[in-house]
């Protein structure tokens, strides 16, 4: 598969993981399209072609680092390991915004998982953590997400 | 397998696998938390997809020409900037770029005299070469026409970049592998292969010649993957 019919079959994706990663729809643009232009130069280069996939997304997420202006492969917009506090008042929420209130760092494996349909170990390799630490935040986010989207009654708040 | 390490794995959203099935098949709890998980994977999966701004795959794949453009007119600044003597390595003829120069020294005032071809002719006549929208995504496409060349039909392009204007000789019949250059009376030329083809590049200044046939190297190495 070429280069552009490779962006064609994963633009959507990509955009839509650039957009969980930014939370911004022109950022996510901007990022996605700077990646590609990187792509684009690269792929040539490109030895697996069968991880061209892994490769697109691994390059919009480095892509939209670089902007954020850090070189480091982790930075802290995404190690923020910190969850929606069960206390805040946050229950029977639209999924969309439950997703908007996890810190990237759970939003970022579920996109992968989801939108990627990558497995634990390729998107631990992705975000450079284990595999273990990776099934614990698609855990964690997942459990926070059904707490957050659960209606009143059920998250016992207040009536 | 009990209903923890089920539950578990259902919140890490790995997939059902064959143990976990056995179980839930077989207890009535895990029945139904596996039917609720169903409904909140597909929400979730809805949420995440969040909408696309309308034609982007289609603008991701051809918006970044401009941007490709600047980054040819700066990928010859470069070769510009590294100094003539790198190129004496173009003094090795190929007697294919030979005459490709030949031709823009002789024919190339005939050839765009007699005339260009429709501009959708040439797109299909391209299309499998060398195709316009890349010629378009490096410069702008001046003349197209069909003429006989190295025994065969060739397709004459004259092509303007930021950095002056190139003659090109797209040669849908010839396939070939790697480099060739000449150098000839002030004129450079690069040979390179393209998609079930070759083209000519020939140019006044070899630092365009060999950005400009960088980016048909670049196009046909994406191609044949
Ligand atoms: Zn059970």
């Amino acid at each position: 598969m070429g280069f552009e019919d490779l962006v064609r079959t994963h633009a959507r994706d990509l955009y839509r993981y650039a957009y969980w990663l930014a939370r911004d729809r022109q950022q996510a643009e901007d990022v996605v399209q700077e990646a590609l232009l990187r792509g684009w130069r690269a792929f040539p280069r490109l030895r697996e072609r069968a991880a061209a996939k892994s490769w697109l997304f691994s390059i919009v997420r480095r892509e939209y680092l670089r902007a954020l202006g850090s070189a480091a492969p982790q930075t802290e917009s995404l190690d923020t390991m910190d969850l929606p506090d069960e206390r805040q008042e946050l229950f029977g929420v639209e999924m969309r915004d439950a997703l908007m209130a996890l810190p990237a760092s759970y939003a970022e494996p579920l996109a992968l998982q989801l939108l990627g349909g990558f497995s634990c170990a390729e998107i631990a390799t992705m975000i450079g953590t284990t595999e273990g630490a990776t099934m614990t935040r698609l855990t964690r986010a997942r459990q926070a997400l059904k707490r957050l989207v659960a209606p009143r009654e059920r998250a016992g708040g207040r009536t | 397998m009990n209903c923890l390490d089920y539950r578990r794995a259902l919140l890490a959203g790995t997939g059902e696998a064959d143990a976990m099935r056995v179980h839930r098949l077989q207890c009535a709890g895990c029945t139904a938390e596996w039917q609720e998980h169903a409904a909140f994977e597909g929400a979730l999966r809805q949420a995440l997809e969040v909408p696309v701004p309308e034609g982007f795959a289609e603008r991701m794949t051809t918006v970044p020409v401009a941007r490709r453009r600047r980054f040819l007119a700066a990928a010859a600044t470069t070769l510009v900037a590294v100094g003539a003597g790198s190129y004496a390595w173009l003094a090795r003829q190929d007697p294919l770029a030979l005459a490709c120069i030949d031709f823009v020294m002789k024919e190339e005032a005939k050839s765009i005299m007699m005339g260009a071809m429709p501009r959708a002719e040439a797109r299909v006549a391209l299309a499998g070469t060398l195709p316009v929208e890349v010629l378009e995504g490096v410069g702008q496409v001046r003349h197209i026409s069909p003429c006989p060349f190295n025994g065969a039909t060739a397709y004459h392009v004259v092509l303007a970049v930021p950095q002056g204007k190139v003659t090109l000789l797209v040669m849908p019949s010839a396939p070939m592998r790697g480099v060739r250059h000449a150098d000839k009376e002030g004129m450079h030329a690069a040979v390179v292969a393209t998609k079930n083809g070759s083209v000519g590049i020939v140019g006044a200044d070899a630092a365009v010649v060999m950005s400009v046939a960088g980016a048909f190297q670049a196009y046909a190495a994406t191609r044949s993957a």
